[in-house]
């Protein structure tokens, strides 16, 4: 009963939700940056979660894992659908390239840094610290396009040219991230109790390709055809379960295996767009649902988590920083951006959340916890910050 | 038909090679290690994927042989359930029973936007003629067979003469109920539309509703056979009636509240509606327990029938019937897929291995009991000819109703439920596999296929 009553107020308040922060809904200029973003819809995780209202203890949480996975699948296909190769090639090579290296280095900075500070500082095994700094690192290098939705239209028209570049940027840059996210799957992993990771790589690599390419030839037969929209839909979301399920199943990301699955429909299905009208039919609460089920596995019991989690997202200001510095600056044709592009990168978004609860699902250990907590407080820091900054950049700059 | 001949065998290798391929995927997956929950969950998900998945390749395969697409769900549901392959085993069942409820909430809001209220009025004799004849002909028919058949052959000899009288009574009275389900799943996929349609539809609703009064009847009739109760409960009756008229109620004002919804959201429909439909099943169910436990008033308010009163009311009482039907359509075959393939699964092949000879010879007499009345209803209400011939065919099949009232009588007579559940479970295997056949062959006859927007999806 507990579950069907936590997913009842879960669907209610994200339908409701959805309505007040994507449709007409006013209020002061703080508060609706924290409403636009979806942010209290981590808040209300929290408070469902076994913190505060225990609504959604263990066992609700158990129930609804499906529904994770496929919240998870849906925006790794959501995500594949952005690398439409013919579109990307409208736009000069160098963006692409700007956005690669941009994603990499923030998440190199990062993950060193994330990597050493484990090692030093907390007990925990080599192996575990390796999948924590990848995934913070990962989580870091994404950009969400929230800050340059709510610039206003005077500051974005000063510089075209920058909002143009980093729209490009922050719509693609988690690529690499992503995929470098997903070879931690690859060693086929469990957490054992003194955190060290068991499996075999080989294994992982090989299964998972062989399930990818069993899904990618299985969506093939099935749009071989036209379809009607309704057996479109069906398809569409039986896909997504099948996928998200068998990734679960084959301790592979349910987000990454989606994200190629969308990656290759983009490029080679004719259907492509009716099937992307499907996928953003539920973009927004999927979104919503998201944040609600990462909130659920937040834990703020020790104090020091909210500094480190400050300190994390200063961390990764610096990472954003050098990293547009390095993409401006190493590229000729790029020297016309200024050097500070990275101060129009921070906000950090959907996937970086979606990598986060990945993560949190698939190595669930006291730690993992603890870790997307600290992601989770850079987030939200990250959402406040990232307007002013985008906003002086363009102001200051010539 | 050269042209199209090939067409169907090129759909028919595509579907195949699908079909295997979801089958080696659901071997392979069957053979992992399944150790953590995550990977439990996955295994749920990806059942999920899978059953919806096949069931559709496997329906689309047997509606090229002109089988309605509900047998397919049905056929997969049977072949992955607990007593084939085992692929769905019965605590995956259980679990995936949420999707069950959302989808019977669905299918009800369906069923209510089916129905308008000027057809009604047209064909209200006829519906009150076929509702009185099949309750009464089907319910004294398949009572007294059984009753003679068990007595005269000593079929169960354990029980006493008292004892297979309830038994004869509530097997007959289980007998009359229908299932709405999959009469709209059909009408839906036919796209069908006339007065056949709309008969059958009308009848089979106005008996999901008559049903739960009809079986509180033969409770309390069957309480009075085994010296249990008093000569009639009328505390049993108020609650009931109350029960049913407070659900209709709340129906309406629902119905009323989606037309406002329509008129000054219009947004998200689909979402709306799907999140409606699970809603009002859950809240109902723990509103009744909820006033049970903590202040002993019995509200049993009946989630099917309030979907069903909103669908009618925002069908007939506003202007948005047209826009309710064709958002509800977006996610209806999913829906549709998922029941029926997780009704497949639950069908009970234990019990019509055990019982299939008394089983087969009750669908037999419930067959018969069925063409009699609607015969007669034909006749009496002056309908076509070719009608009154085949409108037996589409009210044979049998599901959930029919289960759940073998459940509760069960809980009130547990020294019969034994026999009464095995053999309940066996005569709805035969009539929900044979029931959307023939339905569809009805329809088929009546010539209604394709009459919605004049558009068949049949493979013609």
């Amino acid at each position: 009963m507990k579950i069907i009553f936590a997913l009842f107020i879960i669907l209610l308040l994200v339908f409701s939700g959805y309505h007040l922060t994507f449709r007409r809904f006013r209020l002061l200029v703080f508060a609706r940056r924290f409403y636009l973003t979806g942010t209290e819809f981590l808040f209300l995780g929290l408070l469902l979660g076994p913190q505060f209202l225990n609504i959604l203890d263990v066992d609700a949480q158990k129930g609804l894992a499906p529904c994770a996975a496929l919240v998870l699948g849906w925006i790794g296909l959501i995500y594949g659908f952005q690398f439409e190769i013919k579109k990307l090639r409208r736009l000069p090579l160098d963006f692409f390239l700007a956005a690669s290296l941009e994603g990499l280095v923030t998440l190199t900075l990062v993950f060193i840094g994330v990597y050493m500070a484990m090692i030093h500082y907390f007990a925990i095994s080599h192996s575990l610290a390796m999948v924590v700094a990848i995934t913070l690192g990962a989580a870091a290098g994404c950009t969400a396009q929230t800050a340059l939705a709510f610039l206003p239209a005077d500051v974005a028209g000063r510089r075209p040219d920058t909002t143009r570049l980093l729209r490009f940027i922050s719509s693609i840059d988690g690529m690499f991230p992503l995929l470098i996210f997903g070879l931690c799957f690859s060693f086929n992993p469990s957490v054992e109790m003194d955190g060290s990771l068991l499996g075999g790589f080989g294994q992982g690599i090989l299964s998972s390709l062989v399930a990818g390419l069993g899904l990618l030839f299985l969506f093939a037969l099935f749009i071989s055809h036209r379809r009607l929209k309704k057996d479109l839909i069906l398809i569409v979301i039986g896909m997504t379960l099948l996928a998200s399920g068998l990734a679960l199943v084959l301790r592979f990301s349910p987000l990454l295996i989606n994200f190629f699955v969308g990656f290759w429909l983009v490029n080679l299905s004719l259907d492509k767009e009716r099937i992307y009208q499907i996928l953003m039919t539920v973009e927004k609460p999927t979104y919503l649902l998201l944040l609600v089920f990462l909130g659920v596995h937040l834990s703020f019991d020790a104090p020091g988590l909210l500094f480190i989690g400050i300190a994390y997202c200063l961390y990764r200001v610096l990472g954003k920083t050098v990293a547009g510095f390095v993409v401006t600056r190493l590229n000729p044709n790029l020297q016309q951006y200024p050097a500070l592009l990275g101060f129009g990168l921070l906000a950090q978004g959907g996937l970086s959340l979606a990598i986060l609860l990945d993560f949190q699902l698939t190595f669930h250990c006291p730690v993992s916890t603890r870790v997307i907590s600290i992601a989770v407080i850079a987030v939200i820091c990250n959402e406040f910050l990232s307007p002013y900054f985008l906003e002086r950049m363009l102001k200051t700059t010539k | 038909m050269m042209d199209r001949n090939k067409q169907y065998i090129a759909d028919l290798k595509t579907y195949v090679i699908a079909v295997l391929l979801l089958a080696g995927f659901a071997l392979w997956v069957k053979r992992m290690d399944i150790g953590s929950d995550w990977q439990q969950a996955g295994m749920t998900t990806f059942s999920l994927g899978f059953v919806l998945l096949s069931a559709y390749l496997v329906a689309q395969i047997l509606k090229i042989t002109g089988l309605p697409l509900i047998s397919g769900y049905i056929f997969v549901g049977i072949l992955a359930g607990p007593f084939i392959t085992g692929f769905l085993n019965n605590e995956m069942v259980l679990r995936l029973r949420l999707v069950d409820d959302l989808a019977l909430s669905f299918i009800a809001l369906v069923a209510g936007g089916s129905l308008r209220k000027t057809f009604l009025l047209s064909r209200g004799r006829a519906i009150v003629v076929n509702i009185l004849l099949l309750s009464l002909v089907v319910f004294v028919m398949v009572g007294l067979s059984f009753y003679f058949i068990t007595i005269r052959l000593r079929l169960i000899p354990e029980l006493s003469s008292s004892q297979i009288t309830v038994l004869a009574v509530l097997l007959g009275v289980i007998a009359i109920a229908r299932s709405p389900s999959s009469a709209i799943a059909i009408i839906e996929e036919c796209r069908a539309e006339g007065m056949f349609s709309a008969t059958v539809l009308g009848v089979t609703v106005a008996l999901d509703v008559l049903i739960i009064i009809f079986f509180t009847m033969a409770l309390t009739v069957s309480k009075i056979i085994m010296g249990q109760g008093m000569p009639v409960d009328f505390q049993a009756f108020g609650i009931l009636s109350s029960a049913v008229a407070g659900s209709l109620a709340l129906g309406i004002l629902f119905g009323k509240g989606i037309s406002l919804y329509i008129e000054k959201v219009k947004h998200d429909l689909p979402l709306f509606l799907l999140f409606f439909a699970f809603s009002v099943f859950k809240i109902s169910l723990f509103l009744n327990a909820f006033m049970e436990t903590r202040f002993a008033v019995s509200l049993q308010l009946e989630p099917l029938l309030i979907c069903i009163s909103a669908g009618f009311t925002v069908q007939n009482f506003s202007r948005y019937g047209p826009v309710f039907m064709e958002n509800l359509e977006r996610f209806a075959l999913p829906i549709f897929v998922l029941f029926f393939s997780l009704a497949g699964a639950s069908l009970n092949l234990d019990a019509l291995r055990t019982t299939w000879p008394l089983a087969l010879f009750l669908v037999m007499v419930r067959i018969v009991g069925i063409f009699g009345s609607t015969w007669l209803a034909g006749v009496i209400s002056g309908d076509p000819k070719p009608h009154r011939r085949i409108a037996w065919m589409a009210y044979i099949t049998q599901a959930g109703v029919a289960i759940g009232l073998a459940q509760l009588a069960q809980r009130r007579f547990p020294e019969l439920g034994v026999y009464l559940t095995t053999l309940v479970l066996a005569v709805i295997t035969i009539n929900q596999v044979a029931g959307p056949i023939t339905f569809k062959m009805a329809l088929r006859l009546a010539g209604e296929i394709g009459g919605k927007n004049g558009i068949s999806q049949e493979p013609s």
